[in-house]
């Protein structure tokens, strides 16, 4: 198998990168017609695979799922969640061969070995479904030419699907067809209906293409939603410590602080993010983002490059052929961090407090957010794409670390999203040193309004405000948040 | 005389531009258990989290502690509203979550939660579960947080007071989702912990009170005024005004399909070895007036989860809605929009951000939270329904910003906006006073004249509408009797 991406000519590359298209709601007055009365058989049953085919079943579909003999023998899981909310679990030979769409929700790195498992086993002219496109686009699978091939990606984690389409709304979702699947035409309609089923249709539907979604997914995660937080994180920790600001403090703001922050980024953008700062504040967190945006830009337009090329998934799946010895490696020194041993203090912080006095996070999801948009759209992937992919996650990642801190937030991401979040932290943190030394404890663990007169430039404030809001990502953003706006807000601090 | 326990002079509280409380005095003496009523929204509950210092008011409030008592020296308050959250910290939950099986647990269980809660407070885990025994509880120690149906959660919240058996124990609704013996066995409870030497404030509008409160009191124009025991139970059957029920609601709802509207063969529901709905058979015709009873865990819920499309085991089992077989490629939502739904669980899973507005008109789309547009005949309705609930005023805020009796009303109102074929009432009027209570009973005989099918859960005989003709008893899961009540009169 070779990288998919790159066996297209540069003409057919712009294209796929290019598809981009948000679906209105009149798009969907189907239903689940195109669906009804079908056999679906999942294959995987963790937090996706149980939560979708729950939603899938109340929509009135047939769903079944298929597990590996061992799941089923080992009452694994899987075998639990499946079996225990009365669905038909039997392995891929019991089921797969009356499948008329076999949707394949494992995780990323077992797809090779799953798709070659299942695609002898699936009859002529039925559908397979991916939530991710990795293992088309860039490994390069190969998929039997009757079977028609399509994606659905709720942009949620899993309990949040169900939670949401039980409360009668639906998470945000990205589909696709396979252009080189697609014999019969009836990929779009199939993928369409598929939302339905989950409830996305109701809180936007982006069009998307593997290759569009797979060059967009790989670039948000390593920089801006794993990669930058996890660095910012343990910057920003370390230089409180040795600062003298109480550990215990310096834990829970670092814990906590980026979801309270990212909370106003989900409602309203960038520019709702940097007003919860007092004027002062949002033109100093303003100077240092652009700062920090010279700095990391170029190494933003390696992972780009990397990604477009192939070579970050040629040197990652080097590691998955070699036992994970890089990715192990790094999980366990994430684990060693001071942050990660320090305890949350049992200390109350209040919601302002946060961003108060944690101005530098502000600073450092501005310029990731922002550079991250910039780098996706200059490599040719549309706005809406980026912006997903970017600014719309963050506040997913930021509630993980809030639960979890940084080494579990990395064992619950993505293989993918893991392997590239330790590569940026790795090149970030040396590109960060000078800068972090000029960086002192108004920025970082004390209120950056304390002692300092409140007053600013009419002028400035006006060029600084208008800089923030005129941002391409704040632009489409205000587009796509309103169309799911109705989100319950997710908080734990 | 010896020195006040409490002691509150001129206190006020403001809330929204609104006095809650003015002037309030009120002296609490050694020995003395306190019964405090009041209608809905008349500040029961902010005078009781005020006692407790958990909200700030202006005037005095003074606590004397016993020092030579053995009982710890703090007020513990029971809050009319249970909270938890889950072991990652969020408490993003589903009302339906308790059907849906996940094989890793999301939340802790009963034993972890009050083994945690002895922890901190130092308090001997082998009294905690007399105490759960006498609640008839212990089957219920090692099921999750999520599991347990709002009953059992208030069960949970009672057994950590008087557990604690702190110097003053205050209790906001707590008979709130308990059956009639367990009402009884809380009596029997508090009455022990008087005996202790523990002094009760009792916040409830409830007939039966333990036999230890010896001192009674009204809230009104944010004040407060002692009554006599009779008084509490004599004063209250001022004439109802009733109001017109808006026109849209006058009339018969549509009838959308043929057959039974329910029809259960042998159902049954089990988790793992835990068999909780055993071989029901029951069958509800279009236009029947149900009562549904059982004692707290029987099963009542878990059956009117099947009915709601709540339940993932509806597919495995035989049994009809509106006319179809469950699991023949209808949608949940095909279900929801035949029915009114209000539960206990509903509301506390409600979406709190939505405002009263959004509340009411999100009932014609079964979803928690306005996601549509409603269109101008729709938005004519709700208004009219939140007229006639007295909500109109409060339309714009937000549902977290009201008392828990007029969040109700407003969900009650949602219940009924589209009119539905068949209501589920489940104890519709939880946290509602003894006025409301009669007003939303005759709503529902109104409704029903129209033959709109209803069943309804409630555990005090003595609030029940009229109209109701049938009763299906549910015991340990099982159906125990079916009677015609008609016949009986």
């Amino acid at each position: 198998m070779s990288n998919y991406f790159n066996t297209l000519p540069l003409r057919e590359k712009l294209n796929q990168l290019g598809v981009c298209d948000f679906m209105d709601s009149s798009e969907f007055l189907d239903g689940i017609d195109a669906l009804k009365g079908k056999k679906l058989v999942v294959v995987g049953c963790g937090a996706q695979g149980l939560n979708q085919g729950l939603n899938l079943r109340d929509s009135g579909l047939n769903v079944s799922y298929a597990l590996r003999k061992e799941a089923i023998e080992g009452k694994r899981d899987s075998y639990k969640n499946a079996s225990e909310n009365n669905f038909t679990v039997g392995t891929y030979e019991e089921l797969i061969p009356d499948a008329d769409v076999v949707i394949n929700l494992t995780p990323d790195k077992q797809h090779t070995a799953v798709v070659n498992a299942i695609m002898p086993l699936m009859k002529k002219g039925a559908t397979l479904l991916y939530s991710h496109g990795f293992n088309i686009v860039e490994e390069g699978m190969q998929v039997r030419k009757d079977i028609t091939v399509i994606m659905v990606a709720p942009k949620c984690p899993g309990s949040e699907v169900r939670a949401e389409y039980v409360r009668g709304f639906g998470v945000p979702t990205l589909i696709a067809v396979h252009p080189e699947n697609d014999p019969e035409g009836k990929g779009l309609l199939q993928a369409k209906a598929y939302c339905v089923g989950t409830g996305g249709h109701k809180a936007g539907v982006l069009k998307s293409s593997f290759v569009a979604e797979v060059k967009s997914d790989l670039m948000g995660e390593q920089t801006i939603l794993c990669g930058l937080l996890q660095t910012g994180s343990i910057l920003s920790f370390d230089k409180m410590v040795e600062k003298g600001i109480d550990a215990g403090y310096a834990s829970k703001l670092v814990q906590y602080g980026v979801e309270v922050i990212t909370e106003a980024l989900k409602q309203g953008g960038i520019t709702a993010m940097m007003d919860r700062l007092s004027n002062v504040a949002k033109i100093k967190a303003f100077e240092i983002s652009e700062e920090l945006k010279d700095i990391m830009r170029p190494l933003f337009q390696k992972h780009q490059d990397d990604i477009m090329s192939g070579e970050f998934s040629r040197i990652m799946m080097e590691d998955w052929a070699n036992g994970d010895k890089n990715l192990l490696r790094w999980r366990a020194e994430t684990g060693e961090t001071a942050f990660e041993k320090t305890p949350a203090g049992n200390v109350k912080i209040g919601e302002q407090e946060y961003f108060d006095n944690y101005t530098l996070m502000v600073a450092f999801v501005r310029a990731g957010v922002e550079l991250a948009f910039e780098t996706m759209v200059q490599a040719g992937i549309k706005p809406e794409s980026a912006y997903y992919e970017s600014l719309h996650e963050t506040p997913l990642i930021a509630n993980t670390i809030a639960r979890k801190k940084l080494f579990e937030m990395n064992r619950v991401i993505s293989d993918t999203a893991e392997y590239g979040c330790y590569l940026f932290d790795q090149a970030c943190k040396p590109l960060l040193a000078d800068f972090m030394k000029k960086v002192d404890t108004d920025l970082v663990g004390k209120n950056f309004n304390e002692g300092k007169d409140a007053a600013v430039d009419n002028r400035s404030l006006i060029e600084v405000n208008e800089a923030i809001r005129s941002h391409e990502v704040e632009v489409i953003g205000a587009t796509l948040r309103k169309a799911m706006t109705a989100m319950k807000a997710i908080k734990t601090a | 005389m010896s020195k006040p326990v409490v002691h509150i002079a001129n206190l006020n509280l403001w809330y929204r531009q609104k006095a809650v409380l003015q002037d309030l005095n009120w002296i609490i003496y050694p020995s003395e258990n306190w019964l405090v009523c009041g209608t809905s929204g008349s500040g029961k509950t902010s005078l009781a989290k005020a006692v407790a210092g958990l909200i700030k008011a202006n005037g005095k409030i003074e606590i004397n502690f016993n020092p030579e008592a053995s009982l710890p020296p703090v007020i513990h308050y029971t809050a009319n509203w249970y909270q938890f959250k889950d072991l990652e910290g969020q408490s993003n939950f589903y009302y339906q979550q308790r059907y849906n099986k996940q094989s890793t647990e999301v939340t802790a269980t009963v034993r972890a939660e009050l083994q945690g809660y002895g922890e901190k407070l130092g308090l001997d885990f082998e009294e905690a579960l007399a105490i759960v025994n006498q609640l008839c509880f212990s089957d219920l120690v090692n099921s999750t947080l999520i599991q347990l149906s709002s009953g059992e959660h208030k069960k949970l919240q009672l057994i950590k007071g008087i557990w604690l058996a702190p110097q003053l124990l205050i209790l906001d609704q707590p008979y709130n989702g308990l059956d009639k013996q367990s009402r009884e066995n809380l009596n029997r409870l508090l009455e022990a912990l008087a005996e202790k030497g523990t002094q009760l404030i009792l916040i409830s509008n409830d007939v039966e009170i333990p036999a230890c409160i010896n001192r009674f009191a009204e809230i009104s124009n944010g004040k407060l005024m002692e009554i006599s025991d009779e008084e509490r139970i004599s004063e209250r059957d001022e004439e109802l005004t009733v109001k017109a029920v808006p026109d849209f609601l006058r009339e018969s709802p549509i009838p959308t399909f043929s057959g039974s509207v329910i029809k259960m063969t042998d159902v049954s529901i089990s988790y793992g070895d835990k068999q909780v709905l055993k071989n029901i058979n029951w069958v509800v015709e279009r236009g029947e007036k149900w009562l549904l009873q059982g004692p707290n865990g029987s099963g009542k819920s878990t059956l009117l989860s099947l009915v709601c499309g709540d339940h993932p085991q509806a597919y495995s089992n035989d049994f009809s809605l509106f006319g179809f077989k469950r699991g023949t490629g209808e949608s949940i939502w095909d279900i929801k929009t035949r029915i009114g739904l209000i539960s206990p669980e509903l509301h506390w899973y409600f979406d709190a951000s939505a405002t009263v507005w959004q509340s009411v008109a999100s009932g014609f789309y079964d979803s928690s939270g306005l996601f549509c547009e409603p269109g101008s005949t729709r938005h004519g309705q709700v208004n009219e329904l939140l007229e006639y609930f007295g909500l109109l005023e409060q339309s714009k805020v937000l549902m977290t910003e009201l008392p828990l009796g007029k969040q109700r009303l407003a969900l009650l109102a949602r219940t009924i906006i589209k009119n539905p074929e068949l209501l589920i009432l489940d104890e519709p009027c939880q946290g509602l006073d003894q006025q409301q209570t009669q007003h939303f009973n005759k709503l529902v005989d109104g409704l029903c004249k129209n033959g709109t099918t209803l069943i309804y859960v409630g555990h005090f005989e003595a609030q029940l509408p009229e109209c109701i003709e049938k009763r299906i008893l549910l015991e340990n899961g099982a159906v125990k009797s079916v009677e015609s009540l008609l016949e009986a009169v």
